[in-house]
């Protein structure tokens, strides 16, 4: 379990996050949606602890750095780093000696190449091997399925699923309503800093519609499109 | 042309003023510096000028990075990109060519003005195609992504110890040990991504105390074969070679906490000079370590806890 409370966040003068009180509870997959600048990274940077912020995020493991997988948006590799010494290398940050790395490449990946030279869904895939194969109990996952291929969407889906079945807390963003309402119990809508709204499974279609109307409303009939 | 150097300028300023120098006093610092450490290898080698000669070439070489300059040519065209690449290097070369000058050695400075220039029309891949095997994959980073930056160097000291054994020259030797720590320590410069160092489940204590082994064992692996070498052949020496090793060591563990004392902020000047004057005055290392260790211990308090 993962709770926030009274969260705020100012960058200067730029609040970024207002209040924000959220629980993530095990075994539960959560997806977080918004507009770009909404504070969906600074959110999960916060609970990460990579920033400074006023407020309490509270787990049940403590510290709860060390046991959460954390995805970026953009992971950032080394230069002249192959892919099983970031691996390694993750790997043994949370003490987790792993003999069979090759074994457990399940997205195909040249491991024995530098990942500074991989193509953006690969450094993804390579991100999530390495924060799996790191054995954490909660996980971020920053727009996971951005630039990667369609076989390993599905993989990632998958994964998920597993990740909820074992009792693991899963929180996600995505710019792409469908592979979260794949994938989550609950999304929460975050705007201009604020968690605005909460919802379950079974009104996704609704929150969806929702969204839709809102984003678009009449914009494209302004087009004049014939 | 005139506005491109005009922003390196101001770059170059920039980082001083960041760094919490003002940018003259900076450069004074830095020609200082240079001048020392110039007037220390002429007076410990008599290859000085070629391993000068062959610093500055490798200095300009790293401006010839393919993408660095499709980039100058993308914004300046292929006339304006040969002009300033030329000016570039001739600006590295500079001090270099001065300071050959100022050793009578005309013949040295004029080989290294025409292959400054000459390096400015080549492109080279920092990238390759293959990796290059590395003994420190088991352990990443500092030393696996390192080695493969440096390995040519690496490669440069086991053969200046094989000349210094040769030549029967002593002090060859322990330069090519220092040279083998100096690369090591060179490891550990920049600031990695802060992401590297909070995914580690460590206290600040023993995040540094772990670095610092690695740091000790790796840097002793490759250090050690010239130590032997050394000690095989200059048995009288042992003392001497132990002692070098020893601050070899001292000065990895105080780049380990000087870099993190100031995390994730890069090194600044303040700090190089502190590690100059230890260069100079070694013992000042048993004060320096003790304090920057608990400086690194508070500043990475808040990623590690």
């Amino acid at each position: 379990m993962i709770a926030v409370r009274n969260l705020f966040k100012k960058y200067g003068t730029n609040e970024v996050l207002k209040n924000v009180n959220v629980q993530f509870d095990k075994g539960n997959v959560y997806g977080i949606v918004g507009e770009n600048g909404a504070g969906k990274t600074t959110l999960f940077r916060c609970i990460a602890g990579l920033e400074n912020y006023e407020g309490e995020v509270s787990s049940d493991l403590h510290p709860l750095k060390n046991h959460l997988g954390l995805l970026f948006t953009d992971p950032y590799f080394f230069q002249k780093i192959t892919g099983e010494e970031y691996i390694r290398l993750l790997c043994n940050a949370r003490n987790n000696k792993i003999a069979d790395i090759e074994n457990r490449n399940i997205f195909d990946l040249p491991l024995n190449q530098y990942a500074s030279v991989y193509s953006t869904g690969m450094k993804k895939k390579l991100a999530i091997t390495a924060i799996l194969l790191q054995g954490n109990q909660y996980f971020i996952l920053d727009e996971p399925f951005n630039g990667v291929d369609i076989h390993s969407n599905i993989i990632i889906t998958e994964i998920i699923h597993k990740l909820r079945e074992l009792n693991k807390t899963v929180i996600i963003s995505s710019h792409i309503f469908s592979t979260l309402s794949d994938t989550c119990d609950e999304i929460h809508l975050l705007s201009h800093g604020e968690l605005v709204k909460s919802v379950k499974r079974e009104n996704f279609l609704d929150l969806e519609l929702e969204m839709k109307e809102i984003t678009v409303g009449n914009k494209i009939e302004k087009l004049g499109l014939s | 042309m005139k506005e491109y150097f005009r922003l390196q300028y101001k770059m170059i300023n920039r980082r001083f003023k960041d760094a919490g120098f003002e940018p003259l006093l900076a450069y004074i610092i830095l020609a200082a510096i240079f001048a020392a450490l110039s007037a220390y290898l002429f007076y410990k080698t008599e290859f000085a000028t070629y391993i000068y000669s062959l610093l500055a070439l490798a200095l300009a070489g790293k401006l010839s990075e393919i993408r660095r300059t499709e980039f100058i040519k993308l914004c300046f065209g292929d006339k304006k990109l040969q002009e300033i690449r030329i000016a570039e290097n001739l600006i590295i070369a500079f001090p270099f060519l001065v300071f050959l000058v100022f050793k009578h050695q005309f013949l040295a400075s004029i080989v290294l003005l025409i292959l400054a220039t000459l390096l400015a029309l080549v492109n080279f891949r920092t990238e390759l195609n293959f990796t290059i095997p590395t003994p420190f994959s088991k352990k990443p980073f500092e030393f696996s992504t390192g080695f493969r930056n440096t390995f040519y160097l690496v490669i440069g000291a086991y053969v200046l110890t094989v000349i210094a054994v040769s030549v029967n020259n002593f002090n060859l030797g322990i330069f090519a040990m220092l040279l083998m720590f100096a690369i090591t320590l060179s490891y550990y410069s920049n600031p990695e991504n802060e992401y590297y160092v909070w995914t580690y489940s460590l206290n600040p204590k023993m995040f540094l105390s772990q670095k610092i082994k690695t740091a000790l064992r790796f840097s002793s692996f490759l250090a050690l074969p010239i130590a032997i070498i050394l000690a095989i052949f200059y048995q009288h020496s042992i003392g001497f070679i132990l002692i070098f090793f020893l601050i070899g060591w001292a000065f990895h563990v105080c780049m380990i906490v000087t870099k993190y004392a100031t995390y994730p902020d890069e090194l600044n000047v303040g700090q190089a000079v502190l590690l100059s004057l230890c260069i100079g005055f070694p013992p000042l290392l048993i004060v320096l370590i003790p304090y920057l260790f608990f400086k690194s211990e508070n500043r990475l308090s808040s990623l590690l806890k």
